[in-house]
């Protein structure tokens, strides 16, 4: 069928994500492996490159930052971003308990993908597998930020 | 699909040359990818936006909300509130729960990292009420654990982190591996 002009606008607005409703956008399930991530730290730069502010070279400062209130992300193999905005029954994704204990772990999910003006959101309905702290880049990048351990001699 | 493309055009590029800049008095924190912008936006809980699940207070702090622009419609995730302290923007965020706001902050747009529409937001202006920093998050810390041990700025203090690091250490490997490296690196 030929589409008519409001069809076509609607299609256009559809594109540019333009919100039509008001709640329950389209998602998709996925399963994805990466790790636990702290999102302001990797996407500003202010403590380092992306590689630097991951594993356990920041594990200290992704706690802090996760239990600060920052968003939590999923830093997938793939180098994708997800915002995680809900990990099982729990909704607490400003400094909750459950995303703070898996700070700087990689994780196998299964959940929902939203995607939303540029960023992908994920709705965490399992995480399948937890293997702990498994990218050991302490020793290539020291401890990040440098004061996130206190100088035993002071 | 002339008709497709030029309703895309039509709408797509006055969005695209849009330009939050103007007016913004937000502070630089001297960031690679850091645009000052200032715009009004509808304060929601991104869960229930997404999801449909949505309390009446937006969750109180404790989820993530977002800034749905007036402007173009877009979801302009803040990370960050204004204070250099490890600190998100919920708690800052929350009072003003499915209120029209004017923000001043910094957006970060970095392309080769993902980073889209994510900000640090400096100041909240709610219609008719005085602009306020975003800087409430160590006050409501503050407030909720009043009995922290220790000195210091609350991220060596809070319990829940302190917990972690005693079973963990510092490098989430175990103590046995922050000894040696404490040993090698101090």
């Amino acid at each position: 069928m030929r589409p008519t002009r409001l069809s076509a606008l609607a299609a256009a607005l559809l594109l540019l994500g333009a919100p039509i409703g008001a709640h329950a956008q389209e998602a998709t399930r996925i399963q994805v492996t990466g790790e636990i991530i702290d999102t302001w730290c990797y996407y500003s730069g202010v403590m380092g490159g992306p590689d630097a502010v991951v594993g356990s070279a920041h594990q200290t400062c992704a706690l802090w930052c996760s239990a600060g209130g920052i968003p939590v992300g999923l830093l997938a193999e793939d180098g994708t971003v997800y915002m995680v905005l809900r990990v099982g029954d729990d909704t607490e994704s400003a400094g909750g308990d459950t995303l703070l204990k898996l700070a700087a772990h990689t994780v196998e999910a299964d959940g929902m993908l939203y995607q939303r003006d540029g960023l992908n959101y994920l709705v965490v309905a399992e995480v399948v597998s937890d293997m702990d702290i498994t990218n050991r880049n302490h020793n290539d990048y020291g401890n990040v930020p440098s004061f996130s351990i206190p100088d035993p001699n002071k | 699909m002339k008709h497709l493309t030029a309703c895309l055009a039509l709408i797509a590029s006055p969005l695209a040359a849009q330009d939050f800049s103007e007016g913004s008095e937000a502070r630089s924190w001297n960031l690679y990818a850091e645009v000052p912008a200032k715009f009004d936006a509808e304060v929601v809980d991104v869960l229930c936006t997404l999801t449909g699940d949505c309390p009446d207070d937006c969750g109180a702090g404790k989820r993530q909300l977002g800034l749905v622009r007036a402007a173009d419609g877009a979801l302009i995730l803040p990370l960050k509130n204004s204070q250099p302290a490890f600190t998100g923007a919920a708690v800052d965020l929350a009072p003003f729960c499915r209120q029209t706001v004017t923000v001043d902050g910094l957006i970060l747009d970095d392309p080769d990292l993902g980073a889209r529409n994510v900000y640090l937001v400096q100041t909240i202006q709610a219609a008719g009420a005085d602009r306020i920093k975003a800087n409430q998050w160590t006050k409501d810390w503050a407030r909720n654990n009043p009995d922290a041990p220790g000195k210091g700025p609350w991220f060596r203090r809070d319990p829940r982190i302190n917990e972690i690091i005693a079973t963990d250490g510092y490098l989430g490997l175990g103590l046995e591996e922050d000894r040696i490296y404490i040993e090698e690196n101090f």
